[in-house]
């Protein structure tokens, strides 16, 4: 019944969050706190979590009274008399209704705080901004231009030291965070588990995050703006490469190892050959990638043509911000195409 | 037919999911035969080959190969031990983005540093090996091609040029011919037994039909939800011993 309780666990938790979200949401529309009083933390996380509690009892209540919520439909097995009443359409039934109203009170929510208005979207004076951008943006100051693809190359080849130096680390590492290839030893599952955890780290911090930590490192320039993306693309190519290395197929793996071959032969011989091309295909997906980011790394001093780029804006040169946003949006056009024409030629 | 070249007894298999494959199976090969097991899919054929070059570990019961017991070992000695059994596979299990000769070649790999291989950099007795085998099976003219772009029977003939390229002492032969049409079938079987005869190598194959089981074999044993079930020779499998084999529902297939 170990399952059964993780199925209970899982559905309160998620259900008890979206009861509690339905409940805090309804108590901020009734009751309007002033923002003093939403930045009481303490008083508020302790309601929050009060709440959560009280839902979670009532998830369970629920639950036992065999009225299914979303956590019960999602995490628990089919049960043959559950399929036989398949009769009720599936927003009358309770998990329906429950996923209707909190995707109803999300939406609302999401237009309060975003502000959302029709009347600064389409009023005059809001009319007049969008004019006077659009029409500097679209008279670009030439002017700046040598200066622009002397940037936007220093960008480039940012994105391509990055990606150059990522790959063979991605390479050694996306063996070592294989589970088909770790899962022998338990020192090997031990390792597996760490790069794992710490490749995660490392790319759910966003790159941008990366290039200030290291623009006070090693000082604003493009330098730092190539270790931010270097450090992204190690992470996320890893994480590729390893995909694949998980789905080769054990076969030729198989066949090798008979042979009384070595494990760096097995893995030589069996299974590069089986990733190379698709490897190929995701290193040069990410040199694309790494251009458009190293576009925006350059904003918080990372060097290249977003380093230029926000001087401008900070001055509200817009024709010149034109003639940068031209030259990105060329490059930017050329890689894409170019990437998947090169994709689509090795598949 | 002398000496036994390996001597399994008592052997048993549990895979970690609990699924007993073998309960403790004894028999043994004599140098120079051409042993097939019978058996359903399931009766654990496959396990008994994979245990005999230890691509699993054997959870009881002792195999002893050429005097020497292999039922227990890892690293380098696993290695050599694999190194003198040549296997073939259902699925001929090639690269199949290598050519035919590379493929071959590989069956030379525990006798090349690991340091040599990745640079592809093979004895030039084990090149001339690889193609003497290739022409062996007669794919020499295909030795350039990629593996992928061969059929069926020619990528198995591939697999066994590969396993002839190791210099094996013993040849196993995991359902070589499963997954061919039966005209291929008999090609495959007739190169197996070229080899048997021609190289004296000892050869054991799993295979389906008792058809090829007849033709091919001398000596026969059958694996039936894990345990042996006949040991003999093949004219002295009839009804009786098929029905006991395959269950009573069966019916012969003949291939032709």
């Amino acid at each position: 019944m170990n399952k059964n309780k993780q199925v209970i666990f899982q559905s309160v938790l998620l259900d008890g969050l979206i009861f509690t979200f339905v409940v805090l949401s309804l108590l901020v529309y009734f009751v309007n706190p002033s923002e003093d009083q939403l930045l009481m933390l303490s008083r508020n996380t302790f309601l929050s979590l009060g709440v959560f509690a009280f839902s979670g009892v009532v998830v369970f209540l629920l639950n036992s009274k065999g009225i299914h919520t979303i956590g019960h439909i999602l995490f628990a097995e089919p049960q043959l008399s559950e399929a036989v009443q398949e009769d009720v359409p599936w927003f009358k039934k309770f998990w329906g209704i429950e996923l209707i109203v909190a995707f109803i009170i999300a939406f609302y929510a999401s237009f309060v705080v975003t502000e959302f208005s029709f009347y600064e979207l389409f009023s005059e004076s809001g009319f007049l901004g969008a004019q006077r951008i659009f029409s500097s943006l679209l008279n670009p100051n030439f002017e700046i231009l040598p200066r622009a693809i002397l940037a936007i190359i220093e960008t480039i080849f940012m994105a391509f030291m990055a990606t150059v130096l990522a790959v063979p680390i991605a390479f050694v590492l996306s063996f070592l965070c294989a589970k088909n290839v770790m899962s022998g030893h338990k020192v090997l599952f031990a390792i597996y588990g760490t790069i794992r955890t710490l490749l995660n780290v490392t790319r759910s911090i966003e790159p941008l995050i990366w290039a200030i930590i290291f623009s006070v490192w090693v000082g604003i320039g493009p330098f730092a703006g190539m270790l931010a993306l270097l450090l992204h693309s190690v992470a996320s190519l890893a994480k590729n490469y390893s995909e694949l290395v998980e789905c080769i197929s054990e076969g030729p793996v198989e066949a090798i190892k008979a042979t009384g071959a070595s494990s760096l032969q097995v893995v030589w011989f069996a299974m590069v050959p089986q990733i190379v091309l698709p490897y190929t295909a995701f290193t040069i997906y990410r040199w694309d990638i790494n251009v458009r980011m190293a576009t925006i790394i350059g904003l918080v001093g990372g060097g290249g043509i977003g380093t230029m780029l926000i001087q401008y804006q900070g001055q509200a040169l817009w024709n010149e911000v034109g003639c940068l946003v031209l030259v990105i949006a060329v490059v930017v056009w050329v890689m894409d195409t170019g990437s998947a024409y090169i994709r689509e030629a090795i598949k | 037919m002398s000496e036994p070249i390996l001597e399994v007894k008592n052997l048993t298999k549990t895979y970690s999911n609990g699924v007993q494959a073998l309960k403790g199976v004894s028999f043994d090969v004599k140098q120079g035969e051409f042993l097939v097991v019978i058996g359903l899919s399931g009766s654990g054929k496959s396990t008994l080959l994979r245990c005999i070059n230890n691509l699993h570990q054997p959870t009881g019961g002792s195999i002893v190969f050429k005097g020497e017991d292999i039922t227990r070992i890892d690293g380098a000695k696993a290695k050599k031990v694999r190194s003198k059994i040549g296997m073939i596979f259902q699925h001929f299990n090639l690269i199949p983005r290598y050519s035919v000769y590379k493929n071959a070649l590989s069956g030379a790999m525990s006798r090349t540093s690991t340091f040599k291989s990745i640079f592809g950099s093979f004895s030039k007795k084990d090149k001339e090996k690889a193609l003497e085998y290739l022409d062996l099976v007669g794919i020499k003219e295909k030795a350039y091609i990629r593996a992928d772009q061969l059929s069926g029977g020619q990528q198995q003939r591939v697999a066994i040029a590969r396993a002839l390229t190791q210099s094996p002492e013993i040849l196993l032969a995991d359902e070589p011919v499963a997954s061919l049409d039966p005209a291929t079938c008999h090609v495959v079987m007739d190169y197996l037994r070229k080899v048997n005869r021609e190289l004296g190598l000892t050869v054991v194959c799993n295979l389906h039909f008792l058809s090829l089981v007849r033709e091919y074999a001398d000596r026969v044993i059958a694996l039936k939800d894990g345990e042996l079930v006949f040991e003999g020779s093949p004219e002295n499998i009839d009804e009786e011993w098929f029905e006991t084999i395959y269950g009573d529902a069966a019916k012969e297939v003949h291939i032709n």
